[in-house]
This record gives structure tokens, sequence and C-alpha cells, in this order.
């Protein structure tokens, strides 16, 4: 009988350290819950972050193209231009040099000049403060104003 | 008799309670809250950091405009100057031809330049103001 007793009151004692110990446990787990809790909040603060930041880069993105855009915009007009001098009002360069050789080799020469800086330019030169400082028609690079004058607005004909 | 039932029934209770209790306990212990791990690897890549191309710096040429009126004249100047009377020619239209196909160069170059400068900036932030650091 007293057997008995003692294996009944070591049943008890037994399930009450288990609750016991399952009770600390559960406070073990509800501390990394927590845990848990604070490191997904900080995931998502981080998250919001590089949201933001993918969104600075198509800004950035988009100002880039929109740039190269013009760019390729000023130059195409610049050969246009070009083209411009060459056959204005049916100007023929060839019969003007028959007719004035001095002068077109003048002004040849003076366009070589321009279009050998203008490479110098494309390939990276800095401008100079001249080139900067150009606003009237005859102080530009007539060759490349878009590149070599970025202060020159061209006159609306 | 009702002394020694009490007692059984006293019994069983305590196995009905003690045993599933136990068992709760024993199953519980194998599961659990694992704490959760983050991984976050990020290396950033080493930079490229190759310097510019140095600009062109060019030589200027001289053109000179040449006809069947001042051909003679031109040759007898080119002598005097003691340089040999010998011109390599163009025609008007080639010239137009020249001179576009270098303005497309220049465009080209210009739109790679600029591209290169773009890239750069945007992977390797603001050129201007590294420049100014």
């Amino acid at each position: 009988m007293l057997g008995l007793r003692l294996f009944f009151i070591g049943i008890v004692a037994t399930a009450i350290a288990g609750g016991g110990f399952y009770v600390v446990k559960l406070q073990k787990d509800n501390a990394i819950l927590k845990a848990n809790a604070i490191k997904l909040e900080s995931a998502v603060a981080e998250q919001q972050e590089l949201i933001t930041q993918q969104k600075n880069d198509f800004k950035e993105i988009l100002a880039a193209n929109q740039k190269m855009n013009e760019l390729v915009g000023v130059l195409k007009k610049d050969l246009e231009d070009l083209d411009k001098r060459f056959n204005k009002k049916n100007r023929d360069v060839g019969k003007l040099a028959i007719a004035k050789p001095d002068a077109i080799q003048r002004i040849t020469n003076a366009g070589s000049a321009n279009a050998t800086r203008c490479i110098e330019i494309a390939s990276g030169s800095p401008l100079t403060e001249e080139e900067k400082n150009a606003t009237l028609k005859s102080q530009i690079n007539s060759e490349c104003p878009s590149i070599a004058n970025p202060n020159y607005v061209p006159y609306q004909n | 008799m009702y002394h020694i039932k009490t007692k059984d029934k006293t019994y069983r209770l305590a196995w009905i309670i003690a045993v599933p209790l136990m068992l709760c306990l024993l199953l519980s212990g194998c599961s659990g809250v694992k704490t959760l791990e983050i991984f976050k690897k990020e290396v950033e890549r080493e930079k490229l950091n190759l310097s510019k191309p140095t600009p062109l710096e060019l030589e200027n040429l001289k053109w000179i405009i040449i006809n069947s009126k001042n051909a003679e004249e031109v040759f007898k100047k080119l002598e005097e100057s003691g340089i040999d009377p010998v011109l390599w020619g163009l025609t008007d239209k080639d010239f137009e031809l020249l001179a576009k196909n270098f303005a497309r160069i220049r465009n080209q170059l210009k739109i790679t330049n600029d591209l290169l400068d773009k890239y750069k900036e945007y992977y390797e932030g603001d050129l201007e103001k590294k420049d100014e650091k």
C-alpha cells in the first residue's frame, strides 16, 4: 500500500515538475517569438528602404535615357545644319570654288579647324572658357555648337 | 471494502490525469519555436576604375582649293614655298561626303563617350561630386 501511495505521489510530483518545465519552455518560446517579430519588423523596414532605392534608380535611369535622347537629337540637328551649309537654296559649292577659290579656301580651312576641335571635344577634351561663354553666332563653333557652346541658344528662323 | 474501492478509483484517476499529461509533455518537447535566421550576404563588386582615355589632340590641316583657272598659280605657290607640287584631290561632292562622314564619326564618338560617363556615374556614383572631392 505504501509503495502504491509513493508511486502515486511520484507521478503527481513528476506531473507538477513537468508542468513547471513546460511553462518555462513556453516563456522561452515567447521570448524567441518576440525576437523573431523584431527581426521581421527590421526586415520589412529594410525592404521598404530597398524599394525606395529602386524607385530612385528608376528615376536616374529615366533621366539618363532622356539626356542621351536629347544628345542624339542635337547631334542630328548639327548634321542637318552641315547638310544645309552645302545645299542651302541650291547652293553649289563647286561653282563657288571656281568663282571665288580664295574665299572658299578660307571658309573651308576655318570649317576644318572647327570640325577638328569638335572631334577633340567629342573625345572628352574640356571646353575652353571662350567656348563656354560663347553666346553669339559669331563666337560659336558653327560645326558643332551643341557640344562646343553650351550657352549658345540658336536663333529661330 | 468501501475503502479499497475508493483507493482504486483514486489511483485510476491519477493514471488518467498523469499519463496524458506526461504524453503531452513528451510530445511537446520535440516541437519548439526556432529562432528565425535572416541571411544577408551582400558582397559589393569591386569597381572597375579604368581611367578614361586621354582626349584627342589633333593637328590642323590646310585645304587648298584648286580649279582649272588657278591650278598653275597654286602649283607655282607650292613650289615657291618649298612644298612638292602635288595635291590629293576631292571633287566638291566628295568633299561634302567627307565632311558629313567626319560629322557622323564625331557624333558617334560623343555619344559613346557620354554613354560611358553615364554608366560610370550610375554604377560608381556621381563623377562630378567625386571630382570635387
